[in-house]
């Protein structure tokens, strides 16, 4: 069935397929009623009402998908009164007499003209003709295959698995993209760089004026801030003013480009996709020891301009391919940087399934802008995605296990292994001495605490073994669990023993130490996964072996949790709907869901082929689907790739919403511009940044910001269309350092562990991190850029807080850009701010000499890229009068962070608008 | 209510005035913009000392994101407050009173089903090591723990059928601020500040209030913006010291005068800026969020200043007694913030640092542990309450007492009790409700809720009807869908909303 053109999506965009199939069915005089010349279809209406109360899915119990099911109703009762639409359910809903009025937010409210429809239909009697059935489209549109009877349906228990048609297919981002030619405009300058072409062309049609080109001066801070994130040095931009050849700005974004700054900047965009952090989160934060190696492969492969479709095979399956290097298992653990409980995950199997949503869900949103994470408890309300298919996604990541890769030859990491095992088998015998040796002790020590415990636990103690009631038993068992070497926060403290044991176990503690001490560094590792079997999952720390959790060789299932090369491999099942809070036994009749893709994206069967290099047998499934994803044939990819250069380039996005490019997301302000992008990304053999620099050498990008004129304004008050540069607020990160290379404090010292920026020790006591939050100084050692600051979930750097950064528990599409009076607090009152604008002035006395005007002059070309005007000196030079005028008379200051007049001129510099926005 | 735009324009969201004038090409002049900074000017007078008059409403700002926006219909109360026990409260030892569990003391719990406890496995039943009395007209029976609440029963309304989905503190306590047990979602707090705004422009719209002595499990994220602009994030009050990190400056380093001179170049600066920049709000709304921030260094300090208060008002909340004197802090401070229009006060008993004596997790000892903790907020509560009341504030207030989940009629290590997310006690006081009554029931042994069981959703439906918010009504578009706080559940209890 084709799409009638002139149907475009409704303003509140949920007009889904089925609905405008049906819409178009309405034409004059098709009315069953007949009555009314422009009367509509009841069952047209009465479609709309399908994805929620249908064949597949019934809210409340409702079916309307026959007079039958109407009539039977559901909690509320019937949905009609035949013959009487005021006193019948459906109409006082629809009406919004009764609440909640029906369709639900977000579909729109019926027309007036619909209700009328079916309320002359109710009253006539609700007659439907013989055996009619209101159908949603999604069985009307595809008319050659019927739902029911479907093999390749799922039905199981209540849920009967919606049928995927072509007019799913229909939906823009789900067809490849076209690419048409640039534009020819009427103005030669837009002409040159096809970008151009298709951004002016929308300017036309819309009327709006574009801005002139942007001087040179606020083109190099604007590209400086867009690609690396610091600012230019004034010679830089003496440099590039005068520089008179005509690549000059050309050659000034090749070499930022080739920045090894670069991939600090951009590679942070990366990471809030990827919902990075250094620490488990929820209860415990605990730190994820060697997750920085992921951020360091981000950074690399940015600043190696690594192959777009490169980059997401190793993320996803960087141990499945066939040559895997030490980047790419670094890479995988862009799958295992989720939030952990890390607390009895064996007793909780749930755990495993909300780890699994969070890496399909951060796959599909970060790669394909699809939200399949909807379909988890039923089919996609609004995008064609049915629940099967997300649990064919969850098959595919079903195989996980955490798995440190040695970052060292494997024979290497073996022998480190024996030796370290050696060792740690000897200091568990000695512990075990120890043990044994303390074990009277405790013996004596637990009379002392049971005489504490109330009578009726004594005697329950008292009482022989064999004559305990049921009661008496489990007393005995729980109090015998009391530790009497412990303080009221279960921390262990040392028994007490006489003089002679004393001096064994100092003996002991002496082997150990001594033990401990010829343990082998563990050599580098990288956290990511590979394929095993979860369900043997052997007992760590973290995974005690406790009650409650599933013994899977209980239902006779025989594995390993890492099968060595030579081994049988069977992937674990995944079962449908099951979500590890259920019995397992119960959960376990469910069907087995096999991995595959989207059938929106590919229908039929999924192939998938293990690999045959692997060093270990692994399946291949998040092979398949890195492969398919990275394909150019993916209609999604390259276009959810190059809108979020675009969005970082211009502060939005050609889509607005980049993690979702589904239904209820935005439709492309310029559908053709970005399917010109998708497909010369692919032609450039999905170099990011060919694609930059092609963006950044537009008039587009060029243009200045300060601009205004009316009429555009007026038309396009947000600058969708790019009228004008967008100025855009620095991110937290980018601000901390702008402020540390404007003072010449930043220190480069680039990638390995995070860094701690210093923060009161009060915030850190009183945070619930069982990770490490180093307490530092205000000094060199932290001074380093803020993409290398440690990402704790449950603490963030308060500066890194107000101004916006991601929670880094889920996939960030863009950063919120608020303001807040908290922000101005932080920049204005913060102790490292207030020192760096110390710093910043002693940098101006040292670089300009004592004359103040020389000073204001070099400050405005640090921290703006420009000179100031005349107006502008005349007035900073007023203001350090007054200053020192004012000084004479003030009490004496912190002489650490006291500011000068010329310190204060540079703390309001530091918090003005210009120097926190790129013009 | 007009739904904040949400895909990507967020920095575009606040047309104000100016943008106004601008859509109408006139452009914003020197003259103006002179204008809002007089005005600003005036209004940063409480740092100078002139009094608190400008503390209070909208103190001109016509850009932010919280300014206060109108409710779905009538609202009952203006402002929430969250006494949040972290931990979890014994349900049997407090106000959810089972006889049977003297009757089945040291028996087995049997014939209801699988029990499951956090730790290790289950002990027999323990009746509770208190007393139980009935209190005021309703006659409700509260435990020896809480006698000074016991004389305020006549205004709670206790639900004794709260439960939750999580044995685990973490899970249960997003649940109960978030609706999801899931981490990254938004508070109840940031919801409401973003569906309503504040009525107090010179003060934070959702304030947190920790334990002196930390913070709970997962720290902020229990207050966390989620998915919502971070603006809605909670800002935390300390208890001693300056209530809001970097309030002021660091002694000695800045003084109030050279804020002035600075903030008065600033503002020059920022308008040149504004000027070459025309029509775009947050620039503008950048520069008022700097005479906030003025103004809120003299208006946080006098909202939390309690030294200000009368001595048979700090008695009232328990400040003549050590132990009780830093909760008794947070509900006096609680009680001011909510004067001034704050929208939401979440106050913490409990800190995760030595979690088994810091939080009501009374695993090795109900007495122990309870006792403490009852003794810290017994007194506090029971003078907020009643302050709030003949200050006439309590009607436009909704107060609101839970914990993660409730613990279990059962023993763990002989006197303690382990988690129990299948019955926990909530009340719920102010905001109009009629006090006195119980509402729900857990079983027998108050293992399990029976009847009427309240889940967070259905809390949290109620609380949004309760400021005026319809649950269903209050979205935000992320990850592909409208999000609610109560997800698509969320059913409002018929007798605290009637």
């Amino acid at each position: 069935m084709r799409l009638p053109s002139r149907i475009t999506r409704s303003w509140i965009g949920v007009l889904s397929a089925w609905a405008v199939a049906a819409l178009s069915l309405l034409t004059p005089g098709s009315s069953v009623l007949g009555q009314r010349p422009q009367a509509q279809n009841v069952t047209a209406i009465l479609a709309k009402c399908q994805q929620c109360h249908g064949e597949t899915v019934q809210m409340a119990n409702l079916s309307m998908a026959s007079r039958e099911s109407l009539l039977k109703g559901g909690n509320h009762g019937a949905a009609i009164v035949p013959g009487n639409a005021a006193e019948s359910l459906l109409y006082q809903r629809i009406t919004g007499q009764v609440k909640p009025a029906m369709p639900m937010a977000p579909f729109p409210a019926l027309s007036a003209e619909e209700i009328a429809v079916v309320k002359e239909w109710i009253d006539a009697g609700a007659a439907m003709s013989g055996g009619q059935q209101v159908s949603s489209t999604a069985n009307q549109a595809g008319s050659t295959e019927k739902s029911a009877g479907d093999d390749s349906l799922l039905v199981f228990g209540s849920y009967r698995e919606r049928k995927i048609t072509d007019v799913d297919r229909q939906w823009w981002a789900f067809k490849k993209p076209v690419r048409a030619a640039a534009p020819r405009v009427a103005d030669e300058r837009w002409n040159k760089n096809p970008v151009d072409g298709f951004v002016r062309a929308k300017q036309e049609e819309k009327g709006l004026s574009a801005a002139p080109a942007a001087d040179r001066r606020t083109l190099i801070r604007r590209a400086y801030l867009d690609l690396v994130g610091l600012l230019p040095t004034p010679a830089e931009v003496d440099a590039f003013v005068k520089d008179s050849s005509p690549r000059a700005y050309e050659n000034l974004v090749d070499k930022l480009l080739a920045s090894p700054h670069y991939g600090e900047r951009w590679g942070r965009m990366w990471l809030d996709v990827a919902r990075y952090s250094d620490g488990t989160g929820y209860e415990y934060d605990y730190d994820l020891e060697e997750a920085w190696r992921y951020r360091d492969y981000v950074i690399k492969a940015f600043n190696q301009d690594k192959p777009y479709n490169q980059f997401i095979v190793e993320q996803l399956a960087g141990d499945e391919i066939d040559k895997p290097t030490f980047d790419s298992v670094t890479a995988t653990g862009f799958v295992r940087l989720g939030a952990r409980v890390f607390d009895r995950d064996l007793e909780n199997p749930n755990y495993r399934f909300d780890y699994m949503d969070d890496m399909a869900r951060t796959t599909l949103q970060g790669f394909q802008a699809l939200t399949v994470n909807c379909a988890r408890c039923h089919d996609h309300k609004f995008d064609p995605i049915t629940r099967k298919d997300y649990y064919k996604t969850l098959a595919i990541f079903n195989t996980f296990v955490e798995h440190d890769h040695p970052l060292v030859p494997a024979d290497e990491f073996t022998r480190y292994e024996k030796t370290a095992n050696d060792i740690n088998a000897k200091i568990k015998a000695i512990n075990q001495k120890t043990t044994a040796l303390e074990a009277p002790y405790k013996k004596e020590l637990f009379k002392v605490t049971l005489a504490k415990f109330p009578l009726d636990i004594q005697e329950a103690f008292n009482t022989p073994e064999e004559k305990r009631t049921p009661g008496q038993k489990l007393l005995v068992a729980q109090v015998s669990t009391v530790r009497v070497s412990e303080d009221d926060n279960e921390r262990p403290t040392k028994i007490k023993v006489n003089d002679a044991d004393e001096r064994t176990r100092k003996d002991f503690e002496g082997q150990i130490d001594a033990l401990k001490k010829q343990l082998p560094k563990r050599p580098p590792v990288a956290m990511g996964i590979r394929d095993g079997d979860f369900r043997f999952t052997p007992h760590t720390p973290f995974q005690p072996g406790t009650t409650g959790g599933i013994t899977y060789e209980n239902f006779g299932f025989k594995g390993k949790y890492l099968p060595s090369p030579g081994d049988q491999y069977e992937p674990p099942p995944m079962y449908f709907a099951s979500t590890g809070l259920g019995d397992f036994a119960d959960e376990m009749q469910a069907p087995v869901i096999e991995p595959g893709f989207l059938t929106v994206l590919a229908p039929g069967k999924t192939a998938i082929n293990r690999p045959v290099n692997a060093p270990y047998p692994t399946s291949g499934r998040r092979r398949a689907l890195a492969e398919f994803i990275a394909s150019p044939d993916n209609p999604l990819t390259a276009r959810v790739m190059v809108n979020r250069i675009w969005y970082q380039h211009f502060g939005q996005g050609i889509v607005t919403t980049p993690n979702n490019f589904g239904k209820m997301g935005t439709q492309p302000s310029n559908p053709e511009l970005l399917d010109w992008l998708a497909t010369e990304f692919v032609q450039q053999g999905w170099s990011i940044k060919q694609m930059q620099r092609l963006i950044m050498n537009s008039e587009t990008y060029k243009m200045a910001s300060a601009y205004y004129q009316a009429d555009s304004l007026a038309k396009d008050p947000t600058d969708q269309f790019l009228w004008r540069f967008p100025v855009k607020r620095l991110e937290a990160e980018i601000i901390r350092d702008a402020v540390l290379s404007a003072s010449g404090d930043l220190n480069l010292e680039a990638g390995g562990p995070g860094f701690f920026p210093p923060v009161p020790k009060s915030i850190v006591t009183g945070a619930s991190i069982r990770g490490t939050w180093l307490l530092t100084k205000d000094d060199p050692s932290t001074w380093r850029r803020s993409v290398y600051a440690n990402v704790k979930r449950n603490l963030k750097y308060p500066m890194f807080e107000v101004f916006d950064q991601p929670n880094a528990s889920l996939s960030c599409e863009r950063r919120d850009v608020t303001t807040v009076a908290t922000q101005a607090l932080t920049l204005f009152n913060n102790e490292t701010f207030l020192r760096q604008a110390q710093h910043l002035a002693a940098r101006l006395q040292r670089e300009a000499g004592s004359a103040a005007a020389e000073q204001v002059k070099l400050l405005y070309r640090i921290t703006f890229s420009r000179e100031a005007s005349a107006r502008e000196l005349q007035q900073a030079l007023e203001f350090l009068k007054n200053r020192a005028a004012a000084a004479t008379g003030s009490s004496a200051q912190n002489a650490e962070l006291g500011l000068s007049p010329m310190g204060e001129l540079a703390h309001v510099v530091l918090n003005s608008n210009e120097f926190v926005y790129i013009n | 209510m007009t739904k904040p735009e949400c895909n990507g324009k967020s920095q575009r969201r606040f047309i104000s005035r100016r943008d106004l004038l601008h859509q109408a090409g006139e452009g914003i002049g020197g003259l103006a913009l002179a204008m809002l900074l007089g005005q600003d000017r005036l209004l940063a007078a409480p740092a100078e000392g002139a009094g608190k008059q400008a503390c209070v409403g909208s103190a001109g700002v016509t850009d932010s994101p919280f300014l206060p926006k109108p409710p779905h219909f009538r609202a009952r109360a203006k402002s929430v407050i969250s006494l949040f026990m972290c931990g979890g409260v014994s349900q049997v030892d407090t106000f959810d009173y089972k006889p049977m569990l003297e009757k089945f003391h040291g028996k087995l719990l049997e014939g209801k089903g699988e029990v499951t406890v956090r730790q290790g496995y289950p002990g027999p039943l323990m009746k509770s090591p208190y007393q139980f009395k009935q209190y005021g007209k309703s006659g409700k029976w509260v435990s020896d723990l809480f006698p000074n609440v016991g004389g305020v029963v006549d205004e709670l309304a206790f639900i004794h059928s709260a439960q939750g989905r999580s044995v685990d503190h973490t899970l249960s306590s997003y649940e109960w601020n978030t609706g999801s047990i899931i981490a990254g979602f938004p508070s109840v707090g940031s919801w409401v500040t973003y569906g309503l705004g504040s009525e107090n422009q010179s003060l934070p719209a959702f304030v947190v209030i920790p334990d002196p002595r930390g913070g709970p499990f997962t720290g902020a994220s229990q207050w966390s913006s989620g998915f919502l602009p971070a603006a809605y994030q909670g800002t935390i009050f300390r208890a001693a010291g300056d209530p809001i990190l970097d309030l002021h400056p660091p002694d000695g380093s800045l003084s109030l005068e050279q804020q002035r001179a600075e903030l008065d170049h600033l503002a020059r600066m920022n308008q040149n800026y504004v000027e070459a920049h025309p029509g775009i709000s947050e620039l503008t709304a950048r520069i008022s969020s700097y005479e906030l921030a003025y103004r809120m260094q003299g208006c946080a300090p006098e909202a939390v200043d309690i030294d200000s208060e009368s001595d048979e008002t700090k008695r009232m909340y328990g400040l003549d007694n050590k132990i009780s004197e830093p909760f008794g802090r947070q509900c006096i401070m609680a009680r001011r913030l909510v004067e001034r229009g704050v929208r939401v006060v979440q106050l913490w008993n409990g800190a995760v640092v030595n979690q088994n004596v810091d939080t009501w997790d009374a695993h090795n000892n109900i007495v122990d542990n309870h006792g403490r903790h009852a003794m810290e907020v017994d007194k506090p509560i029971a003078g907020l309450i009643t302050d709030l009341k003949r200050r006439g504030l309590l009607d436009e207030t909704l107060v609101a007492w839970h914990s993660e989940f409730g613990r279990m009629p059962l023993s763990q290590k002989g006197v303690g009790r382990d988690h129990n997310p299948g019955a926990m006690t909530v009340w719920m006081a102010g905001a109009g409700i009629k006090g006195g009554q119980t509402i729900g029931a857990s079983d027998e042994f108050g293992w399990k809720a029976e009847q009427q069981i309240v889940t967070a959703h259905d809390l949290h439906a109620t609380m949004l009807h309760l400021i005026g918010v319809d649950h269903k009504r209050l979205t935000y578009h992320y990850s592909g869908r409208n999000m609610r706080l109560t997800d698509v559940a969320g059913e409002l209890i018929p007798q605290i909303v009637g």
